[in-house]
């Protein structure tokens, strides 16, 4: 009958305004987020480019022991994939993406030859590349959202231990990079040997010639340059949770606006699906009334 | 007039910036102070206490190793010196109580794996710096 349908459609609806309810909640949530990722990746960034700035320094200080230490492998037997992604989904295709580049990265290092170990951050990581029939060696869960600086040393004295025993030549990075609110992108370096950054963070005015060290620039990198690698997983950490947000926001904004729609057009078919079982209603009373006034 | 620029910067946060007279600190070399118009320098910092004096008094810090980079002279003969450190503190943020509690707790912690099972190395050295660090917040906070 006529009014089952509107019942029906009335339930639809409730369904619809509860789900926009959970999506706004949850867009209101990830706005906040971002502005407090945001607020952490800035208050990282002093510490990142000092750490930078002194790598680039003892490298110019005696690049005899900067090659030793940081030079390019020759012959890359083993790499290690170091791989950022998120602990939770609705978040648009920021899981995916980086997860896709990952797969890319993990496919044509393979193509060449290379022996690939896979470490991933993020609970979507893990199943993704198992699905493919990949070994994931190990998988950061929890901190995803909100990286501290003890869970980047955490990772980064995990991902170092191969390179360190040289079963793994080669250390790659694949993680969403926060440009700023409007682009993230995905991308994928080198991280160890350690990539000394080539165009300086900061160009100093005025050159005194010579830098002093202590200790002695070999031992100083020796120590330094699991610092630096800490400090690099920790910002890519910090841009990813960003990231994360970011998409998440922008994702539930645009379910919201759906749920929106989708209840509009659901009101007006119910109204019209009231209005016509009014009219048959009406119909047949005034039907009724006419056989009764005909049949006297 | 030559003056020095002091940041000692944390990866969570730049922990105090700002116009110094002197840094005093400790490298492995041993210790150190850092002038105006300091030669442009890159070192270690081992755990201790580092030291900034300022007009204003002198602010001290705990700091838990790091590094250090004194800047080449700008323009307006400002010097700057950064110091970077994975963890540190000022010490007057430091929570006595709890640092306390934290060296009892690693103290407790070395003597049953020294019982138990004297192979447990990254234990024993997890529990050897959470000391350290109980140690040196409770050195720092005490002058």
């Amino acid at each position: 009958m006529a009014g089952g349908q509107e019942r029906n459609l009335r339930r639809r609806i409730k369904t619809v305004n509860a789900t926009r309810k959970i999506t706004k909640a949850m867009e209101l949530i990830a706005a906040s987020q971002i502005t407090r990722s945001q607020a952490r990746i800035t208050a990282n960034r002093p510490f990142r480019d000092g750490m930078r700035r002194i790598i680039i320094e003892a490298a110019k200080g005696d690049p005899a022991a900067a090659k030793r230490l940081l030079a390019q492998p020759e012959n890359v037997e083993s790499a290690l994939v170091l791989i950022v992604a998120g602990d939770r989904g609705l978040s648009g295709a920021y899981n995916s993406s980086v997860l896709r580049a990952g797969e890319r990265l993990v496919n044509s290092l393979r193509a060449q030859g290379t022996n690939v170990r896979i470490i991933a951050v993020g609970k979507k990581a893990a199943p993704y590349f198992r699905f493919r029939g990949f070994n994931v060696e190990q998988s950061f869960i929890g901190f995803a959202d909100r990286p501290s600086f003890a869970d980047a040393r955490g990772v980064a004295s995990t991902v170092a231990a191969p390179y360190i025993d040289g079963e793994v030549q080669q250390v790659f990075l694949v993680s969403t990079r926060f440009l700023s609110a409007g682009s993230q992108v995905v991308e994928t370096e080198q991280l160890l040997p350690l990539s000394v950054p080539e165009a300086p963070v900061e160009t100093s005015t005025k050159l005194k010639g010579y830098t002093e060290f202590e200790p002695e620039v070999e031992q100083l990198l020796f120590f330094l340059a699991p610092r630096a690698l800490e400090s690099e997983i920790f910002s890519a950490l910090l841009e990813g949770a960003a990231s994360f947000h970011t998409s998440q926001q922008r994702a539930m904004a645009a379910a919201t606006d759906n749920a929106d729609d989708l209840g509009q057009n659901l009101t007006r078919i119910m109204n019209r699906a009231r209005q016509d079982s009014i009219t048959t209603e009406i119909m047949e009373i005034v039907g009724g009334a006419e056989a009764l006034r005909s049949g006297k | 007039m030559a003056t020095l620029k002091v940041e000692i910067v944390t990866p969570e946060a730049a922990l105090w910036r700002g116009e110094a007279n002197a840094l005093i600190a400790r490298s492995s070399e041993g210790d150190f102070t850092i002038l105006p118009q300091h030669t442009e320098t890159v070192g270690d910092i081992v755990a201790g206490v580092v030291r900034v004096q300022t007009n204003e008094g002198e602010f001290a810090f705990a700091v838990h190793g790091g590094y250090f980079q004194v800047g080449p002279d700008d323009v307006e003969g400002v010097t700057r010196a950064t110091v970077l450190a994975g963890v540190a503190e000022r010490t007057t943020d430091i929570d006595v109580a709890r640092a306390q509690a934290a060296k009892e707790r690693a103290e407790a912690e070395l003597a049953a794996l020294t019982k138990g099972d004297p192979e447990d190395h990254a234990a024993h050295l997890l529990a050897h710096a959470a000391l350290e660090r109980a140690e040196l917040r409770l050195r720092a906070a005490a002058n």
